[in-house]
């Protein structure tokens, strides 16, 4: 029952590992191949089941920044000449290990 | 998915770095983790598995080195599972009537038996291998990670593609118990190929459950590289199906050639294309359909098609007879699918067009034959009579010809047309046996022209313009095959003089439709004489009314008698022998018309003269018609009063009588001197006065059919008609008939001349243009320039330029080869 529920919820729940919980789009969270395997309605996994991935090893800060990409990524899909997004420069290192992690 | 990442060139640098590197270097400890998971994902209870947790196991030993450990002790784990678990399941299943019956050919006895077990075994096979597509897709979802460093570090295949070769050599190739030599897949083809064959003989199979093992066959490669060609569907299984349907085929082919129904025949082939095709997308692979198609098509089509086509009364002879539409198509459409040219189907169709062509012609020759040999029994004088019965049959005949080919061109449009598709192969095909027979018939051109002759007079009464229309199209459908077309010209002119001359069309808008529509179809220069013929007539038909007006003006009140319609013909556009003036060698002097009408006739020389000076009038007797009034005397008193409508010479010969007291007679002879009317002609219209029995206006002593020299003739005052009017029609002068042989021969003769002519004056054209040229050469643009005219006679053609050079139009240049130069 939860399958099928979480499989046609639009939304689905990205948790940091601290705990903040970020709720956005299912399309937009899929821009990660890893959160998008994750959800894979097929695979049976917990998190299918349920539409709440807990990202164990990614700060709630970095999870905030990368939702913001996934978002701005979707929004300027296909699109030439787009204006850079505003990274924070100590948030590098950990933006890019995190993109690493979730193949973005 | 790693779309617009600008990290990506750092990716590598990072491995040693992670944030979680420090906690976890355990990679025994992650090991354990993810091996458990393993299992519980194959044995499908994976919902309370973290896909994150297992992910970052991963990850972590991949951050610590240990990726391509991880890809080896997965890759080990997978091929301990299949060994143990479903390569055991999949060798259970197989159960001994799999194994016993490897041949297919005693399916009957152990049929039911073998197919349940077949069924089981494809049942575990295809459970086996989605549970495995299923589990390993998300094994490699979860390693995605190891699989992205480890692939790219150590260039091997992902492990999706590594476990799926797993699957394929630890599963399907695993020896069988007790078999050594079997591997599973083998039983798995031999059980596919006996399902196939089941469903061939008609039983009803599981066609998803073998399209599902043919998936694994098509998703699982001989090689990791995973080419396209490497499929083990197009390595192994299917090589053993086209060779199974090779010889199920063959057998079916000989089969039901042996049956000898052509019909069943490709009804059989035909389903089974249908059933090949649907096989191969809903059971098999679409890349077998062009395979299979080929199979079909070599087997069975290829190897008895034309045996099938000249099968003993189901072939396709037997079909044309019988128009089985439905049948030809199938033929043809199997035909078509081998041979572009479809050889044997064009020769049987055009055999029995021949044959059936050569049957109306014998038909319409039969009493052709008859009448010479009657002639030459009956005397000169007594056929007369005799032959008017044989040429109205022949006419008949002769418009039966054309009806009966017509026929038959329907017939084989309608086949063209519904079981050929139209095709322009089959079509030149027909053409050219309807050409082949229509001019093995020496009169083609005369009983056409009388087709269309009977038709223009009487046919196309009472039918609606599209009718008439339809009608004319046929027959110029049928000189489209006419070869000598000149040939049909002449024919044609002459008896469309004789309609125009007699009034005897229906209707003049039918007849310019019949030019336009020769014109088009053999161009302007055929029908340009044909059109002045027409122009003659309406140019005399202005003379007649301004002579009329001169008349009246000129106010002669001794004209009034007499009404004079004329028509003044161009010599050389009308058939000479209506023209000429002379029959056979004596010359005949122009007939002594009365004179009342020699006065008339004066007056409009006169008249035509002095508008067209410089012309020769030369009056046609023969051609024309008069209407007279005759008063009948009674015996009673009473004067009867008929109009009688008679030729011109009967008109002169009735003259003859005003003058004479009643009861007196004229032999033969003193009509003949005294009007000059050619004896032949006289005769007829003799015979026509005084001995057709309805119009019997003449008595005649002796009474008997010929008119002799000495007989007598009388005014026959007792004359009766029901009718006021009366028409007495010329002995078999005004008709268009067949000809007799005579006539035959003359029409020839012109013929000839004529072509003589058309082929001098071509090689001029040619050599003016040329200035010198080849023999050969010659002879090829001669041949070409009048082929739409009629086919010169190549000995005609060499004769025509000897004559040539004798008269100094051209010469001879070299000797070798023969060249000719123009001489100005």
């Amino acid at each position: 029952m939860a399958a099928t529920n979480s499989s046609q919820s639009e939304y689905v729940t990205i948790v940091s590992g601290d705990g903040f919980e970020f709720v956005i789009p299912r399309s937009t969270a899929c821009v990660s191949g890893t959160i998008r395997r994750m959800l894979e309605p097929s695979s049976k996994f917990s998190e299918a089941l349920t539409g709440r991935c807990v990202l164990e090893n990614i700060s709630g800060v970095v999870l905030e920044k990368v939702c913001e990409y996934f978002c701005y990524n979707q929004r300027n899909k296909n699109q030439t000449n787009v204006p850079d997004m505003d990274i924070p420069p100590e948030l590098c290192l950990e933006l890019l290990m995190a993109a690493d992690y979730l193949d973005t | 998915m790693r779309n617009r990442t600008e990290f990506q060139g750092y990716e590598l640098t990072l491995h040693h770095q992670g944030p979680t590197a420090s906690r976890s270097d355990d990679f025994d400890a992650n090991w354990e983790i993810i091996q458990s998971a393993l299992k519980q994902i194959h044995t499908k209870n994976a919902s309370h598995l973290s896909f994150e947790q297992l992910y970052r196991n991963a990850y972590n030993i991949v951050l610590i080195s240990r990726g391509n450990d991880l890809y080896g002790r997965v890759q080990q784990w997978e091929k301990d599972w299949l060994d143990t678990q479903v390569s055991a399941r999949a060798t259970a299943a197989i159960s001994p009537p799999l194994l016993l019956a490897k041949d297919v050919a005693n399916v009957q006895d152990q049929a039911n038996e073998r197919r349940a077990a077949g069924e089981r075994f494809l049942q575990v096979i295809k459970e086996s291998w989605e549970d495995h597509q299923l589990c390993m897709g998300m094994i490699t979802d979860v390693l995605m990670y190891m699989d992205r460093v480890v692939t790219a570090d150590h260039n091997k295949p992902s492990i999706y593609v590594i476990t799926m070769a797993l699957f394929r050599d630890h599963v399907l190739r695993a020896p069988i118990p007790n078999h050594p030599e079997l591997v599973v897949a083998n039983i798995l083809e031999s059980t596919v190929l006996f399902m196939i064959h089941l469903e061939r003989l008609g039983h009803i199979i599981d066609r998803p459950l073998i399209r599902h093992c043919i998936y694994m066959l098509e998703g699982l490669y001989e090689t990791v590289q995973e080419e396209a060609s490497g499929k083990l569907y197009l390595t192994s299984f299917e090589p053993a199906f086209l060779e199974a349907s090779k010889v199920f085929y063959k057998a079916e082919g000989q089969r039901l050639v042996e049956t000898g129904d052509a019909t069943e025949f490709c009804k059989r082939a035909t389903t089974r294309i249908a059933e090949e095709r649907e096989r191969c997308t809903y059971t098999l692979s679409p890349l077998t359909e062009p395979k299979i198609k080929e199979v079909l098509d070599n087997e069975l089509i290829r190897a008895h098609i034309s045996e099938v086509v000249n099968l003993e009364g189901t072939g396709v002879r037997t079909m044309i007879d019988n128009h089985r539409l439905e049948a030809l198509k199938e033929v043809y459409v199997l035909s078509s699918r081998v041979d572009g040219k479809k050889l044997p189907l064009t020769a049987a169709v055009q055999n029995r067009i021949v044959e059936m062509g050569r049957d109306i012609n014998a038909s319409a020759l039969v009493t052709a034959t008859k009448l010479p040999e009657k002639n030459a029994d009956g005397g000169k004088k007594a056929a007369d009579k005799d032959k008017e019965k044989p040429i109205n049959q022949q006419t008949t005949l002769a418009i039966k010809w054309v009806d009966d080919i017509l026929a038959l061109k329907t017939k084989f449009d309608s086949i063209w047309k519904d079981s050929f598709e139209s095709d322009q192969v089959m079509q030149s095909a027909i053409t050219t046996s309807f050409s082949e027979f229509i001019n093995s018939n020496t009169r083609s051109s005369e009983h056409l022209s009388l087709f269309f002759d009977e038709n223009l007079k009487k046919g196309i009464k009472g039918k609606t313009d599209d009718e008439v229309d339809a009608l004319l199209e046929n027959g110029i459908t049928l000189l489209r095959y006419i070869k000598d077309k000149d040939l049909f010209e002449a024919y044609y002119k002459k008896h469309l003089s004789r309609r125009l001359l007699m009034k005897r069309s229906v209707s003049m808008d039918a007849e310019r439709q019949m030019i336009s529509k020769m014109k088009m179809e053999v161009g302007t220069q055929f029908t340009s004489r044909l059109e002045n013929m027409f122009k003659d007539m309406a140019i005399s038909e202005d003379v007649t009314a301004s002579y009329k007006t001169h008349i009246k003006k000129s106010g002669d009140p001794d004209q009034k008698r007499v009404e004079l319609d004329i028509n003044v013909l161009t010599s050389t556009m009308w058939p000479m022998e209506i023209m000429s003036n002379s029959r056979g060698d004596e010359v005949q002097l122009a007939c002594v018309f009365p004179r009342d009408i020699e006065r008339l006739k004066k007056s409009f020389e006169e008249f035509y003269l002095s508008s067209h000076s410089g012309r020769k009038l030369t009056w046609q007797g023969n051609m024309g018609t008069a209407d007279i009034r005759a008063n009948f005397q009674r015996p009673n008193g009473k004067i009867q009063r008929h109009e009688l409508n008679v030729s011109t010479y009967a008109m002169i010969i009735l003259m003859l009588f005003n003058d004479l007291p009643a009861g007196e007679s004229l032999t033969f002879d003193e009509i003949k001197a005294q009007t000059r009317i050619p004896g032949h002609d006289l005769i007829r219209n003799l015979q026509s006065l005084a001995v057709a029995p309805k119009t019997r206006v003449l008595k005649k002593e002796p009474m008997s059919k010929d008119v002799k020299p000495t007989d007598k003739f009388f005014f026959n005052s007792d004359f009766q008609s029901p009718f006021m009017k009366v028409r007495i029609g010329v002995v078999s002068g005004g008709a268009n008939k067949v000809e007799n042989q005579d006539q035959r021969k003359g029409t020839e003769k012109r013929l000839n001349d004529e072509r003589a002519g058309s082929i001098e004056a071509a090689i001029v054209r040619i050599m003016k243009q040329r200035k010198k040229l080849v023999h050969a050469q010659l002879m090829t643009e001669v041949l070409g320039q009048l082929s739409s005219r009629f086919t010169p006679d190549v000995n005609m053609v060499k004769k025509r330029i000897e004559s040539l050079m004798d008269r100094e139009y051209i010469e001879r240049i070299e000797d070798d080869p023969p060249t000719y130069g123009y001489v100005a």
